[in-house]
């Protein structure tokens, strides 16, 4: 079986072709200089530049946090190139760039509305962002119809600066951590989306990120904002070049929730992992955030991590208003040299609050997989409820399985329970599906499959198709 | 082995090494109204080296107790079980810092840990910190922790029945903490508040 | 008549964990026979059964085995399965998360991929596993439930031989199937059983007990005791273990 389970590990990265596109980039590197020109180019408001610059002042007097169970490579911020966008004819084309049309069609990200009225694919909005910047954003105009501002960042500066001012940084502030602070400071684009009073969106919203050139890092800002009594499903994906020197990305996400809204944010993320030798990869060091800011409020978290060369990620709900509710779900594949420290906090505030937490970590080949977590009752959530439950798995005896859930209890009228287990995929499974004709890697690709479905369930339907065969690709050469 | 630790009263080891077939037995009681801390450390550097803590904990006034473990699986074939009750009452402090830690090639390794804990006061605080970390393939590891408090549907049922509330309490804190109460000797109850 | 023999078991030794349980095993088998291994508990059934389909800590010290031609020794789990042999396991292995349909259809692809046949589409995947439920009177649901999770024991018994019908093995082996059951659900599973034997096919019922032999009447009994085919006999061999126990049966 040691045989077949090497087989299995050797991993194969589709996504990792790079566009040939003519790009224009700011110099390398960081300073007050390159902010400046930064928001110079996106022809931000003032308040917008104060903004970035107070992020980079706080961000100038911080150190990158160590507490992750993370072999992290030193960053030079300085070598990074903090704005790249492919450049476009002088009055803005009306098409999309036919070599960019062409890569998102190969990565099978739906940007023409044509297709999916034509039902290729399933209904739902995207907004595509290349590198820097935004280059589509469909069905604008059916979602504007019922309220629903869908589009770039930019585009919501320029258009909905009140919106953007009011919201900004409110769940998220700019000195959060290192790697926010960092984002606030030169944030280049990403989604921004708000569900009006009592509004069904009626199509499942979605961000799509592809680094393209090299030496650059992509820093996207995405704000979600869903008004009382709303209702929204995003998607958020990613891929990037294969490359032998690792690229940063530092996001922010930022999710506003307010009086009986529901949310439903899923991520399938596919970042280049690194080859398997650990050379390469996305350095994925990100920040998500939501608040269940009113009464009834609800916020579910579903990820699926396949990708990057080291994760740091904790998406995050704050349950502010009574009787909210907040769920995270997570499949989390570390691979070859793959390092990733995930999870989540819930902070309960709120009376009769409730929060779950399911957390499926696979690791194999020689990589590291954490979950870190913190569920804290508030001496305020009377009768608040959490359960957790992480499981690891383990494929093969060189990689490593860690759980580090904190748990604070301030309340004597709330209950936390947490539960863990780790152990190895089961031979007897194996030797079962083999017994049946099923070969090995395909039979562990099997068990892995069914191990994720209490999370893998939880994404729109075509997310988990592409999940599913994402966790069997990542699972290649695994099987030793 | 068998052994029974009082903290403050007993010499309390600091750390402990179990060979291989080596095996221990041990409860840590953490006497009422006094501060109480412990810093334990078991390495288990052969195989069939077995360890079976516990700890108990019955906080009624403004003590602070504090637990910090690190259970080293060194070798493969060990077993560790560590189970952890108590009750926090008054403005008590708790926390509860737990480490189970399997080496590389520490191969049919099976440890547990559980750590519950009932928090019965407003101004009392408990705080736990359960960890794995893991580094061998071959193993069966889990733990467990919760905090919470006392069920009012078995509250009623039991004064229902015509059991007096501070007795039905008395009994449902008692059940919580059976698992490690019943390693104790009825001299060390009360200890920990209960006379029997 | 003389036919080419389908299982040809010769002086089989195999150790668990470096203690021999077979101490040399010769068994041979043709097409369309049913044999019955009896024995008591300890005596090594099962520990045959795993050596035959290959499962893994189980070692081979001496002895060879011919299935159909070919060295089965040498060949994988899988490999084994797609040469027509099949275990009815004692204890059916959960798989969480994974349908019955999704599990089977793995299964029936490999086998059908390693014979050079194209693969069958989803519709006719399902119309087979639809016309094989309805042979075995299984209920629809079954079809979408997870592999074993949460089966009674007589379901996971009738699951083993529903994968059975589907995977059209040329030799079964049915590990203590009647281990569990109660009257009524070894009916059921005897007549499952029964509806699938053909001319060519054939069947190792390695059981405890004399009941399931009422049920599917075996051509040849064998006694295994102490990791050895200690006699060999007919029907009547399985009578007289019902009267006598194993006790008195040496070889």
């Amino acid at each position: 079986m040691d045989e077949a389970l090497k087989e299995i590990t050797s991993k194969q990265y589709k996504e990792g072709f790079v566009t040939d596109v003519e790009q224009e980039y700011v110099p390398k590197g960081l300073s007050e200089q390159i902010i400046r020109q930064i928001s110079a180019i996106k022809q931000e408001p003032q308040w917008l530049l104060e903004f970035r610059l107070d992020a980079f002042r706080k961000w100038q007097k911080m150190t990158p946090p160590t507490w992750g169970h993370l072999t992290l490579p030193d960053i030079d911020f300085q070598d990074i190139i903090y704005y790249a966008a492919p450049k476009k004819d002088s009055d803005r084309p009306k098409e999309i760039d036919p070599k960019l049309q062409e890569t998102f069609d190969k990565l099978g990200i739906p940007i023409s509305e044509r297709e999916v009225l034509a039902g290729v694919k399933s209904k739902v909005a995207v907004d595509a962002v290349f590198d820097s910047v935004s280059v589509t954003t469909t069905f604008r105009k059916t979602l504007a119809e019922k309220g629903i501002i869908f589009c770039s960042f930019s585009e919501a500066v320029r258009e909905h600066p009140e919106l953007v001012r009011k919201y900004l940084a409110s769940v998220v502030p700019a000195g959060d951590n290192f790697y926010a602070a960092l984002n606030s400071a030169v944030f280049s684009d990403g989604s921004f989306c708000y569900i009006p009073k009592g509004v069904k969106c009626p199509m499942d919203l979605s961000s799509y990120f592809r680094i393209n050139a090299s030496g650059t890092g992509q820093f996207e800002r995405t704000l979600i904002v869903a008004d009382e009594g709303s209702q929204v499903s995003y998607m958020e994906g990613c891929t990037a070049p294969m490359r032998d020197e690792h690229q940063l990305h530092a996001a922010v996400v930022e999710i506003v929730v307010e009086a009986g809204a529901d949310v439903r944010y899923s991520t399938v993320q596919n970042w280049y992992p690194g080859d398997d030798q650990g050379r390469g990869g996305i350095l994925n060091l990100v920040t998500k955030r939501g608040i269940c800011k009113g009464e009834g409020s609800h916020l579910s978290w579903t990820q699926v991590e396949t990708g990057s060369a080291i994760t740091w990620k904790y998406p995050s709900t704050i349950l502010k208003g009574d009787n909210s509710s907040s769920e995270f779900y997570s499949v989390a594949l570390t691979n070859n040299y793959q390092q990733a420290d995930t999870g989540t906090k819930m902070i309960h505030l709120g009376k009769n609050t409730k929060s779950r937490i399911i957390s499926k970590g696979i690791s194999a080949g020689h990589s590291q997989n954490s979950y870190r977590g913190l569920v804290r009752m508030n001496s305020g959530a009377a009768g608040a409820r959490n359960y957790s439950q992480c499981d690891s798995l383990l494929i093969g005896s060189l990689c490593g399985a860690h759980t580090f859930p904190v748990i604070k209890n301030d309340c004597p009228r709330a209950i936390v329970e947490h539960e863990a287990t780790t152990s190895k995929i089961s031979e007897d499974q194996l030797f079962y599906l083999n017994q049946r004709g099923v070969p090995p890697e395909e039979a562990v690709s099997l068990i892995v499959n069914g191990y994720a479905k209490e999370v893998l369930q939880r994404l729109p339907m075509e997310f988990a198709v592409e999940a599913q065969k994402l966790l069997s690709v990542s699972l290649e050469g695994s099987v030793g | 082995m068998d052994r029974l630790y009082v903290i403050g009263w007993d010499e309390v080891p600091q750390h402990i090494t179990l060979g291989a077939g080596e095996s221990l037995k041990a409860t840590f009681v953490f006497p009422s109204r006094v501060d109480a801390a412990l810093d334990l450390t078991v390495d288990l550097t052969g195989p069939g080296a077995e360890l079976d803590l516990a700890g108990i904990f019955v906080c009624a006034d403004a003590e602070t107790v504090d637990i910090r473990t690190r259970v080293r699986h060194l070798a493969g074939g060990c077993k560790s079980n560590q189970l952890f009750r108590g009750v926090a009452d008054g403005r008590s402090r708790v926390r509860f810092d737990g480490l189970v830690y399997v080496a590389p090639d520490a191969q049919k390794t099976e440890a547990y840990q559980s750590c519950n804990s009932l928090l019965l006061n407003e101004a009392a605080r408990v705080e736990t910190d359960p960890q794995l970390e893991i580094y061998a393939d071959d193993v069966v590891c889990s733990h467990g922790a919760a905090i919470g408090y006392l069920s009012a549907d078995e509250l009623f049922y039991m004064r229902s029945r015509g059991i007096p509330e501070e007795e039905a309490r008395r009994l449902q804190i008692l059940s919580f903490l059976s698992p490690v109460l019943s390693r104790l000797p009825e001299s060390a109850y009360s200890l920990i508040g209960f006379q029997r | 008549m003389i036919m080419e023999a389908l299982l040809e078991i010769k002086g089989l030794h195999a150790s668990v964990e470096g203690k021999e349980i077979l101490h040399g095993v010769d068994l041979t088998i043709r097409p369309g026979e049913a044999h019955a291994v009896m024995g008591p508990n300890g005596a090594g059934k099962s520990t045959l059964s795993a050596v035959l389909t290959g499962r893994p800590g189980y070692e081979v010290t001496a002895g060879s085995v011919r299935f159909a031609g070919r060295d089965l020794l040498s060949m994988s789990p899988e490999e084994r399965s797609w040469a027509g042999l099949f275990l009815s396991f004692q204890y059916p292995i959960e798989i969480p998360g994974v349908s019955m349909t999704n599990f089977l259809k793995a299964a029936v692809s490999a086998r059908r991929k390693a014979a050079g046949l194209p693969e069958l589409s989803a519709g006719e995947f399902l119309s087979l596993m639809k016309q094989k439920m309805a042979l075995l009177k299984m209920k629809p649901e079954f079809a979408k439930r997870e592999v074993n999770v949460g089966f009674s024991g007589g379901e996971k018994k009738r699951g083993e031989i529903f994968q059975m019908a589907m995977l059209e093995p040329v030799l079964s082996i049915l590990d203590e199937t009647d281990s569990g059951l109660d009257v009524d659900a070894l009916k059921i599973v005897a007549d499952g059983v029964n509806s699938l034997r053909t001319p060519e096919t054939s069947a190792i019922i390695i059981t405890h007990y004399h009941k399931l032999l009422e049920y599917i009447a075996p051509d040849v009994v064998h006694v295994l005791k102490e990791g050895r085919i200690v006699k060999t006999g007919g029907k009547e061999l399985a009578d007289q273990i019902e009267v006598e126990g194993f006790e008195g049966i040496d070889g």
